[in-house]
């Protein structure tokens, strides 16, 4: 039998039993899961407009897992990912806000300064472990909260509304400074055309390039890196900047795309969902695409729950989280094989 | 000397659970396991221990539910470390995030009600002696459980052979095995007694320093206590010091709110930059230089990582 064929049908099956937990939970919940899902496959992918609702949701979230996937190639748990994200929302709203800020360059100019800004702060968290051998995680954390304070700062302080001071965000951007969109229904071009970008470079790169090979090599086996001959230090900073750099145009989609303007909590918590789908995908691109999409209309549907069933949208959260807690202990507990083999031998 | 007085009360009773929480999730990481679901555990134990005490009117049955949550989650994340062999990093971060889902979701009937209320207790006679009397103790019982806990918790880690048991396990798994302790045991039981102190924490903060429940209740607090346990050096005391500087930090916060809006909202983001430049001087400390250093210096910012703290038991562990 063919190898891939046989993979499918175990992470099929897989997908069978996540889902039926979810049903469970959500049936323990007195809801009905049936109406929950037809609520959220309405709410996202209902109509048109509802659809670019979730392409704009899904931009920075495909962004955060693709920057996700370098620092986990490199065996490096990139929780700084939501900081990377804010000081790229930084670096946008820094050209939205300057005298470039009314002229059609403007979302160009501030994809460079949401790439250098995330990267540099993807690089610190990068310089903290090869130099300071401290743990990714702590420093992670720890920028990700002095991240967020800059951006209170930034929104109390310098950026303030003219007569106000409340953490409620900065004024609206320029219209020039907004993500160019086609259309009636604003349909985000320039941010499709950067997500497939991403998605088709990080493949190649990662299959095919020899970087990517030693990106691998770097997180599964150091000892390897000594015998050919290259730095695993320079691999893990090179991560952590790549990384860094694409959370930051993930700051810039949403700050120029989805809140065109400045908020506390401008990140929408996607980095910390975005490692959610790189837990479960496992560095499969392919896996990525379809699962960070699938996460992105839970969270666009999940705002027509509260509407048609009256349940609050933190249920998304949960089903999220289920779903990949149970993927991966369903991954470790290795039911399906078994039960694979059960069924063919059955047959003949 | 009133206004003194007032501060010192109110930073002691408002660190109360971030008293129980750090020395919870510091003996976790003694034992090897960083238990990354703080955030989590502390959010749902909090609505766990409001909906139970609402529930039976009875603040008491509120605090055990709260740490019992505590412990099965710790239980959970034990169970997939060393039976199922998972990321104990990656397990307490998905927990985080569903604790917190699954807090808002069922603690919605609970939002802005009223439970049952925490006594103050005042200590008979004690409690008369000017000044150290008012301070010390004219607080709630659990105030007084969170001090008994800071020398009780150093004397189990540092002088009962359970404790080092448990610090053997988390430093050098397979020489603790050689000796004969049960390394997956110990790592279960740390894990267990730091979540229930964690879930306690959860408890206090609900039923007694930040009373009562609404969305996001405790947000942060949980990442808090992982930047302060590192500023301890994995020392109960100086962890606990941590906690009173930082129940200090959040009394500034709310005095300067009068004076600046950007300056309340910073302050309590302080402990973050702190943890990471202990991280930096610790290892470079034990590189090299440490002699030279001063000693009350190595004692305020030194400390030392559990060696496997993290890491999964190898597969030959028992």
């Amino acid at each position: 039998m063919n190898n891939n064929f046989e993979k499918l049908q175990i992470s099929l099956l897989r997908l069978f039993f996540t889902l039926s937990i979810i049903f469970f939970i959500l049936t323990l919940f007195g809801t009905s899961p049936l109406k929950v899902f037809d609520s959220i496959i309405y709410g996202s992918l209902g109509s048109y407009s509802k659809l670019i609702r979730t392409l704009i949701v899904w931009g920075p979230i495909s962004m955060a897992s693709i920057a996700l996937i370098y620092t986990f190639s490199a065996g490096m748990w990139n929780i700084g990912i939501e900081g990377q994200i804010i000081m790229g929302a930084v670096g946008a709203t820094l050209i939205a806000r300057s005298f470039l800020g009314d002229t059609f360059i403007s979302p160009y100019v501030q994809i460079i300064f949401a790439i250098g800004f995330g990267g540099v702060w993807g690089l610190i968290c990068g310089l903290l472990k090869v130099k300071g051998n401290v743990h990714e995680i702590f420093s992670g954390l720890g920028l990700d909260f002095v991240a967020s304070g800059i951006v209170i700062y930034l929104i109390i302080g310098p950026w303030k509304r003219e007569g106000i001071a409340s953490t409620s965000g900065t004024d609206i951007f320029d219209k020039a400074s907004w993500i160019p969109t086609i259309g009636q229904n604003e349909f985000p071009l320039l941010l499709i055309i950067l997500i497939l970008i991403l998605y088709i470079l990080s493949f190649v790169v990662l299959k095919y390039t020899s970087f990517g090979l030693r990106l691998k090599a770097t997180g599964v086996n150091e000892l390897a890196t000594q015998r050919f001959y290259f730095s695993s230090s320079t691999f893990i900073l090179l991560s952590f900047f790549i990384a860094g750099s694409i959370a930051g145009l993930a700051g810039f989609s949403q700050a120029s795309g989805a809140y065109h303007k400045l908020v506390p909590s401008i990140s929408g918590g996607f980095g910390f969902l975005s490692i959610l789908i790189v837990l479960i995908c496992s560095r499969n691109i392919y896996f990525t695409f379809i699962v960070s999409f699938f996460f992105s209309a839970l969270i666009v549907g999940g705002s027509q729950l509260q509407i048609r069933l009256g349940l609050d949208h933190s249920l998304i959260g949960i089903i999220q989280a289920t779903f990949v807690l149970s993927w991966l202990i369903f991954e470790k507990l290795k039911l399906e094989e078994p039960l694979l083999k059960k069924v063919f031998r059955s047959n003949k | 000397m009133l206004l003194f007085e007032n501060t010192i009360v109110t930073v002691i009773s408002l660190s109360t659970p971030l008293i129980i929480a750090v020395i919870g999730e510091t003996i976790s990481e003694k034992s090897g396991v960083i238990n990354l679901s703080a955030e989590g555990t502390i959010m749902i134990s909090a609505l766990c221990g409001f909906a139970f005490g609402y529930l039976t009117d009875f603040a008491l049955i509120g605090f055990i539910t709260g740490a019992l949550s505590g412990a099965f989650i710790a239980a959970f994340i034990s169970y997939c470390d060393i039976k199922l062999r998972m990321d104990q990093i990656a397990v307490g971060f998905v927990l985080t995030i569903l604790c917190i889902d699954l807090s808002n979701y069922l603690g919605q009937e609970y939002v802005r009600i009223n439970g049952p209320i925490v006594a103050k207790f005042s200590l008979p006679l004690i409690s008369k002696i000017p000044f150290f009397g008012k301070v010390l103790f004219n607080h709630s019982l659990i105030t007084y459980f969170s001090i008994l806990l800071i020398p009780t918790s150093w004397f189990f880690l540092n002088k009962t052979s359970l404790g080092l048991a448990i610090r053997a396990s988390g430093e050098n798994p397979l020489a603790a095995r050689s000796r004969g302790i049960n390394v997956k045991k110990m790592r279960l039981l740390g894990t267990i007694i730091g979540g229930a102190l964690l879930g306690l924490a959860g408890a206090t903060f609900s039923l007694y320093t930040k009373y009562g429940w609404s969305e996001s209740h405790t947000a942060n607090y949980g990442w808090i206590i992982l930047a302060i346990v590192i500023f301890g050096g994995w020392n109960p005391y100086r962890a606990a010091a941590g906690a009173y500087g930082f129940g200090l930090l959040q009394v500034l916060a709310i005095k300067a709110q009068s004076v600046t809006l950007a300056l309340s909202q910073i302050l309590p983001l302080l402990p973050f930059p702190i943890m990471i430049f202990i991280l930096i001087f610790i290892q470079y400390i034990n590189r090299r230089e440490r002699k030279n250093l001063p000693k009350f210096i190595l004692s305020i910012l030194g400390g030392n990582q559990p060696e496997a703290l993290g890491k999964k038991l190898p597969e030959d562990v028992n």
